[in-house]
């Protein structure tokens, strides 16, 4: 049923939620694994300058030292977790809007399930913050599995 | 107050070809930030293109020219004359300070903001909030100035009053961020360079060559009017503008220049050394080609005002019919009606003026946001923030200091010019020390940085008390004895705001350095980094100091 499985992740919580769900996917069909860290183009602006984006658009992600250790660390979450069940796995970083890049990253390399953690924020927060999982939902046609993640507190 | 807050001898009425230019304008540079946030989406991962000396200059050129280069300058020349070329002199000197002790070096260093570089440097997260709350000061009062200029252009084209023309052109401004999110910036800033730049050399030629004042040169030939202009112009240092004030406005300006953090970043992105350097040649080429006509427009604007008014050029300084602080803000575009040109003329460097506010603007809350999304937010207060929750916050704190400069543009303290120059001072003060020493000094520590920053502030905070604040805050003016009195007179004359670096920068370093020396020296590799910045090999594109260090295992050449 399932060759790729893609899991988009940014190091939160959230995110790692629905690592063990992605992972017994892949191992039950014996499909690979696509652990992808998105980084937030608009986050970079906003968080760190223009002239940042300016460094990525230059081909220059690999000298944003703490920038990429921490996208290394996300993938890193998923990839621990597919090893120890014998799963195989590819980690990817790219830069972009995150649900254009998870759609387009889909589309791309022939992903058959996108596996998402979501955080359930209703009201103001959610319209202030928004939900990644919920346009990516709207911006492509591969079956996406939703995982909520609840928080203890 | 006694500044007035409209310029009352341009004609405010809604113009529709002017309005049109206008608009045509706004929209290109949010097409171009779309379109380049559409190609960023699809191609950035893949792409490797370098962004050339001459984009590169050009944007140094836009981000660096704003209403106070545009309006100001001029406007300071109009009515101060001669003390005017203190700005023209610390606006560009400040450059080859950069050029050559800064910029190659911060590029090595390879930190993301500036408050990043001060942290790092200095081990600090204490220095990390104070350098990220000088950035956010120095956005603050630096597009206080900005705001001014666009309201005040703006109503010579939509003819509303000063406070709807603000809160407009600053919706637009902070639209126009949050729309775009300056993702097409450094292509924006080119054309906004292009457009100011065609648009203030077209004002000076047209003027100069209609009423013939110049024909060829008029960066040169305005010299002629010199003898006609009133003593403001040929006889230096007269009235309140003491030598003293010169040379401390000067000085402020230059080492303010070298530690403005929206003008450093540039420079720690650039490909190499090598275009760091080329790139502020260009940059201070496209600032210079605006610097060498700006006193030309000053002296016709004056001369004009003098003949349109039927006045003596003497009493365009003194006397009841002077010309207003407003009226020398907007001179440009007075000059340019006074001559009789055709509205869209007129329109059309107004426009300019607002494409260099425009890009100023810009950089200085990205700088703000930055501070207070990625120093003061994600690496100080909730280190797991999220990259959506860095969104918000930059965003915020975008529409919030848009809100506080909109709200101090309608009645703001001084000129322009003197605005932004209070801003120099600050960063003068405060931040160029840090940036210097920390990359020459690899003894300068912790304790030392931190002790410089807080005398820095603390300086600059009583300056502006001491003189500002009285004509705003009732007990303060009773204490100074009248509104436009300082508390301490004799505080105010050494250390004014627009001058404080000159005493201030060399305090700071004085306290920085004898502090430093009195406490342990930083760990080694600290100073390891500080070599690395000095190396005289040229660093791999993939390298920061950082890096090299922690790869090198200790070896680093230590001579520049």
């Amino acid at each position: 049923m399932y060759s790729d499985i893609l899991i988009p992740t940014d190091g939160s919580e959230t995110a790692k939620a629905a690592v063990d769900h992605a992972v017994d996917h892949a191992q039950r069909y014996g499909a690979r694994l696509h652990a992808l860290y998105v980084v937030d183009i608009d986050a970079v602006n906003f968080g760190l300058g223009t002239e940042q984006v300016d460094r990525i658009r230059q081909g220059k992600f690999g000298e944003m030292t703490e920038l990429k250790e921490r996208a290394e660390a996300a993938t890193g979450v998923v990839a621990d977790a597919a090893a120890e069940h014998d799963v195989e796995v590819r980690e990817e970083i790219r830069a972009g809007t995150p649900h254009d890049v998870i759609a387009d990253y889909a589309d791309d390399e022939g992903i058959d399930l996108i596996v998402m953690g979501s955080h359930g924020r209703t009201g103001v927060r959610r319209a202030l913050l928004g939900s990644v999982t919920e346009r990516t939902l709207r911006s492509t046609h591969v079956p996406v599995l939703v995982v909520d993640y609840l928080d203890e507190d | 107050m006694t500044v007035p807050i409209q310029a009352e001898a341009l004609d405010i009425s809604f113009k529709l070809l002017p309005a049109i230019i206008v608009f045509l304008m706004m929209a290109s540079f949010l097409i171009i930030g779309f379109v380049f946030k559409v190609a960023d989406t699809e191609g950035m991962w893949v792409a490797g293109r370098g962004i050339g000396n001459i984009e590169n200059g050009m944007a140094i050129g836009a981000n660096w020219m704003s209403a106070a280069s545009y309006l100001g300058l001029a406007g300071l020349v109009a009515l101060a004359g001669f003390y005017g070329l203190a700005f023209i002199v610390g606006w560009t000197t400040g450059y080859f300070v950069l050029l050559i002790f800064l910029a190659a070096q911060m590029r090595r260093f390879g930190k993301y903001t500036a408050p990043d570089f001060v942290a790092d440097r200095f081990n600090s997260p204490m220095a990390r909030a104070l350098a990220a709350f000088t950035t956010l000061l120095i956005a603050y009062v630096y597009s206080v100035g900005q705001a001014r200029g666009m309201g005040l252009v703006g109503q010579y084209v939509f003819g509303l009053d000063i406070i709807p023309m603000i809160v407009v052109m600053m919706t637009i401004t902070v639209g126009y961020l949050a729309l775009s999110g300056m993702l097409g910036a450094t292509k924006n800033m080119a054309v906004q360079y292009v457009i100011l730049i065609v648009a203030f050399l077209a004002g000076v030629y047209v003027v100069g060559f209609s009423q013939g004042y110049s024909t060829v040169l008029p960066q040169i030939e305005y010299g002629a009017l010199f003898s006609e202009l009133g003593r403001q112009f040929s006889e230096p240092f007269i009235g309140g503008n003491s030598y003293y004030l010169w040379v401390a406005t000067a000085f402020s300006l230059i080492v303010g220049t070298c530690g403005l953090p929206h003008v450093l970043v540039r420079f720690y992105t650039v490909e190499s050394e090598r275009t760091a350097r080329w790139s502020t040649v260009w940059g201070l080429f496209f600032i210079l080609l605006l610097y060498w006509a700006a006193p030309a427009m000053a002296a016709f604007g004056v001369d004009l005002f003098a003949a349109v008014n039927g006045i003596s050029s003497d009493a365009v300084f003194s006397g009841e019919q002077a010309m207003s602080g407003a009226e020398g803000d907007v001179i440009v575009v007075l000059a340019a009606q006074f001559a009789e040109l055709p509205t869209w003329f007129v329109g059309l460097v107004a426009a300019g003026a607002m494409a260099a506010a425009i890009a100023t603007t810009a950089g200085l809350f990205i700088t703000a946001s930055s501070a207070v999304a990625h120093d003061i937010y994600a690496e100080l207060i909730n280190p797991d923030a999220t990259q959506r929750q860095q969104v918000l916050i930059g965003r915020a704190t975008i529409v919030g200091i848009g809100a506080l400069v909109t709200v101090t543009a309608f009645n703001p303290p001084a000129l322009i010019g003197e605005l932004v120059a209070y801003a120099f001072s600050l960063a003068g003060v405060v931040l160029f020390p840090m940036f210097f020493l920390g990359l020459w000094w690899e003894n300068t520590n912790r304790q030392g940085a931190l002790a410089g920053m807080t005398v820095g502030l603390l300086l600059w905070f009583t300056s502006i008390i001491n003189s500002v604040l009285p004509a705003y805050v009732g007990f303060l003016a009773d204490v100074a004895g009248g509104s436009g009195q300082a508390l301490v007179p004799i505080y105010a004359q050494y250390v004014p705001p627009i001058g404080a670096a000159l005493v201030g920068t060399p305090l700071v370093f004085l306290v920085t350095i004898g502090v430093s020396m009195a406490t342990p020296e930083p760990p080694l590799e600290t100073k390891r980094m500080v070599r690395q910045c000095h190396s005289p090999e040229p660093m791999g594109q993939q390298q920061s100091a950082e890096n090299i260090v922690s790869d090198s295992g200790g070896d680093a050449p230590a001579d520049d």
